[in-house]
Parts: C-alpha cells; structure tokens; sequence
C-alpha cells in the first residue's frame, strides 16, 4: 500500500514557480489531478496558462522532478491536457487578487 | 498533446545581436531626427534615409531576432535551418548601414546596400517557407507568416528595382515602384506580421482567454486583400483601383481593433507593467493615425498624411516592439542562464530583470516625444517637432540602458 497522497505530490509541485507571473504551478490552478497507485506511482495531469508555452517542455520536466524528489515514489508520468482550458477563475485567491482580476 | 516548442528554442547569442543591433539602429533614428524638418516631402533623399533607418535598422532588425525565437513557438516545429540567422544578420547590419549611407551620402553606393538586403531577406523568407513546410498545423496565423513572407519578397525585389533606378542603371518609374514597395514592406510584412504575431503573445501575457477570433479572421483576410490590391494598382498606375485597397486596409485595421478591444475585456492580468502601458500607448496610437489618414482622404493636406504615417511607426509600431523587449529579452536571457538553475537554487522572476524605472522613464519620454512630434508635424510647427525628437532621443537612451542591463543579466 502506498503511503504518499495526493497533498503531498501537491506540495511537492508547489515547488515550481512560473517565471512569468511568479506563483507556483498548484496555486495558479494548472494542476488539475494527481492519481497515485498502489506501486506509488504518480500520473499528474495538468494544463499550462497558453497552448503557445515556449516553457511548456522546461515546466512539465520541473514537475517530474519535483515529484520524483518524494521519498519512495514510483514511476512519474506528467500528461499536459487543454481540456477544460485553463481559466483564472481556476487560480487561488491570493493569484486571483495580485494579477488584479478581484 | 501539442508539440513542444522549447526543443526548437535557438540560442541566445544567435537572437541576441538582433536586438542589441536593432536597439542601437533606434537610438541612431531618434538621434538623427533632431535634424530633420517638420515639412518634407517623401520623395527626398534624406528622408528615404531615415525611413530605412528605422524600418531597417530597428522593424527589421528586432522583427527578423524575434521570429527565430517565435518560429518555433507558432508552428510548433523548430527551423529548418536554424543557423542561417548568424549569416541573415551581417548581410542586414551592412546592407542596412549601406542603404543609409547611400541615400544620405553616396546615392552610388544604394544598389550594394540593397543587394545585400535582398539576400539577407530572401534567405529570412526562404528559411520561413522551409520551417512553414515541417508543420502539418495551418491556423490562421500560420498563414499569415506564409502570406506576410510572399509579400516581404515583392517589397525586396521592387525596393532593389527602386535602388537600380535611382543609381540610373534601370528606367523605371520611381514614385509608384516606389508606393508599391512601402504597401508591400510596411502593409504586407510589417503590419501584417505585427497582427499575426500579437494574436499570439497580447493573449499570452495578459492571460486572456476563450475569446471570439471572428473579428480577427475578417482582419487578416482585409489586409492580405488589400495590400495585394494597392500593390497592383501601384504597379499598373490604377489608382482607384489602389483607393479601393487603401479602404480594404483601413476596415482590416479596425477589425484588428476590435479583436484587440475583446482580447482586453478579457484580460486577467491587471497590472500597469511596462508592457500593459506599451500596449494601450501603441493602440491609442494607431487610432489617432487611422483617423488622420481618413481626415487626409477627405482634405488631402500633406501635413495630416505626415503626422498619420508619424503616430504609425513611432506610435503603434515602435510602442509594439519595445513594450515586448521587456517581455522577450528576459524570457529568453532566463531561459539560457537560469533555467538550468531551477530546483537548484533561487531564480530571479522575469520581472526582477529589468529596471522599472528605467522602463518608466523610456516609455513616458517616448510617449510625449510622439504625442509632440506628431503635433509638431500636424501643425508644421518646429519648435514642437524638435521638442518632441528631443524627448525620443531621450526615451530611446533609456531603452538602450535598460537593454544593455537586461542582455548582461546574471552573465
């Protein structure tokens, strides 16, 4: 049985800032799931602010190793999706007051 | 999944000449216009000069930089041949600097410059067609680079023709080769190009989303449109048939103001950075030019065809391409020094990598050097003109201050 919880592979994301906006992935509302199996693996789903990311390898490696850096985890697979499209309604409160859209 | 764009990213020393270059080619166009007149016409040498200065040296330059980077990321597919931008820039530095001298000092010499220039362009565009051929994707912006490459091609060979004819080596008509080829540079690379490519960044800095593209669709296909009539009126000395392009164009642009207009209702990102005040600066421009043309139709006064084509280039142009400097020369000296570094230690964010009020102070300089400049124009009034070159000169110091700091980040 796999101790590690979908909490902690959120804050081991909560690691990685966008350089752009300066707040991490899991506050903007880009990190839709995290399904972890019995083996602790992990299989993050997530989605970027624009299709047009000229980061969007850079940031989805970020991720990976940020939730490799978890004690005993498996395999990690990050799988970028635009469906739903990100939107800020989406974003944590504090982002959604520093950008100016509250 | 879409393709990912950072594995096609050029280096930062092949991008970065471009606009350390372009930067420079502005100041020298600032510098060079506190001594010019505010009446002139088009056809004089001095003012062909400067308009090549500008175009050239600085559009050009900065335009030619940031496609390499931006390539990639609106294709989604690298170059074909990446490495052809280390020889596209000597060819557009010296034909650029020949053209220039030519038109102010040695007329002789103007066939060389531009010979240069052609090939520096012809390589640009063949690369582009070459890139455009890797991607299966065909959005509407994509064939906007695909139709703003074709044009930039007729703007070179019609612009060489142009330099043959002044050097007295081919009978041509000059003034209307010479319409043609401003409508294909400026209407159909230039303008088109900054269309295509703000579709792409204005959404993705202001994080604007799930907006309606109709308006922009109808804008881009107005342009194309319009710019391939003008250049066949100019060139087979119809011109109603150039009027009816002219009309075209101007619904084009309001249709791109539109979209523009939806994209900012839509914005999520509020704060009154460098690039947000650049925006609004270079929009609110581009209204008051297109309301000169109209009241140009209408009265015919040169004066207001000058201040018109004044708040276009220094305005809407100008204010477009600075205001994303600030986004793009961070981003990319980041992604080369600190990208590497994350998880690894402290990283600065985009926005620590430039002075603040190194940026306020360009932007609020050059924006009352063209709101006077272009009074000084409209109202043929030198005082006001020399004022407002002097506040451009000033605003452009800034900008080459804060982009020397900015490329030398974290070195």
């Amino acid at each position: 049985m796999c101790s590690i919880t979908k909490e902690v592979v959120f804050d081991a994301i909560s690691t990685v800032i966008d350089p752009e906006v300066g707040f991490n992935l899991v506050e903007m509302g880009l990190i839709y799931d995290a399904i972890i199996d019995e083996n602790c693996n992990v299989h993050v789903i997530m989605t970027l602010s624009t299709q047009g990311c000229p980061l969007h390898q850079m940031i989805t490696t970020w991720v990976k190793e940020a939730v490799e850096r978890i004690e005993d985890v498996g395999e990690v697979e990050v799988e970028v999706v635009w469906e739903p499209a990100w939107n800020i309604s989406m974003a944590h409160d504090n982002v959604k007051q520093a950008l100016g859209g509250m | 999944m879409k393709a990912i764009s950072s594995d096609f990213a050029p280096p930062l020393k092949l991008i970065s000449p471009f606009f350390s270059a372009g930067v420079i080619f502005y100041l020298l166009s600032m510098l060079a216009l506190l001594f010019f007149e505010p009446t002139f016409s088009y056809a004089q040498m001095n003012v062909a000069g400067w308009i090549h200065l500008f175009l050239l040296g600085f559009v050009m330059m900065i335009i030619f930089g940031a496609m390499a980077q931006l390539i990639p990321v609106v294709l989604e597919a690298g170059h074909a041949v990446v490495d052809v931008y280390y020889v596209i820039f000597p060819l557009l530095l010296v034909g650029a600097s020949l053209m220039v001298a030519g038109f102010w000092l040695m007329p002789g010499i103007l066939p060389y410059g531009g010979l240069l220039v052609l090939v520096a362009m012809i390589i640009f565009a063949v690369e582009n067609v070459a890139t455009l051929r890797k991607t299966t994707i065909r959005t509407l912006t994509i064939k906007t680079v695909a139709w703003s490459n074709g044009y930039l091609l007729l703007g070179i060979l019609t612009g060489f023709a142009i330099a043959l004819g002044l050097s007295g080596d081919l009978g041509i008509n000059v003034p209307l080769m010479l319409k043609a080829h401003v409508y294909a540079v400026l209407g159909g690379y230039v303008v088109l190009t900054i269309i295509g490519l703000s579709l792409i960044l204005i959404p993705m800095f202001s994080l604007a989303h799930g907006f309606e593209e109709t308006a922009i669709n109808r804008a881009f296909k107005l342009v194309i449109t319009g710019v391939g009539i003008v250049f066949a009126g100019a060139l087979f000395a119809q011109e109603w048939l150039m009027y009816i392009g002219y009309a075209l164009n101007m619904l084009g642009v309001f249709f791109y103001i539109w979209q523009i207009y939806i994209i900012a209702r839509l914005t999520v990102r509020k704060e009154m950075d460098i690039w947000a005040k650049s925006m609004i600066f270079a929009f609110g421009t581009l209204i008051v030019s297109i309301v000169l043309g109209l009241v140009y139709f209408m009265s015919g006064k040169e004066s207001i065809l000058h201040a018109s084509v004044w708040f276009i280039l220094l305005g809407f142009i100008a204010s477009m391409i600075t205001g994303h400097l600030y986004k793009i020369v961070p981003f990319l000296v980041w992604f080369e020094r600190f990208a590497p570094l994350v998880g690894k230690e402290k990283v600065p964010m985009l926005h620590e990598m430039y002075s603040k009020e190194g940026a306020s102070m360009m932007f609020w300089f050059t924006a009352s050097g063209v709101v006077l400049g272009g009074l000084g124009l409209l109202f043929e009034s030198d005082m006001l003109f020399k004022g407002g070159a002097s506040f451009l000169f000033a605003g452009a110091i800034f900008l080459f201050i804060t982009m020397r700091k900015m490329l030398a980040y974290g070195k």
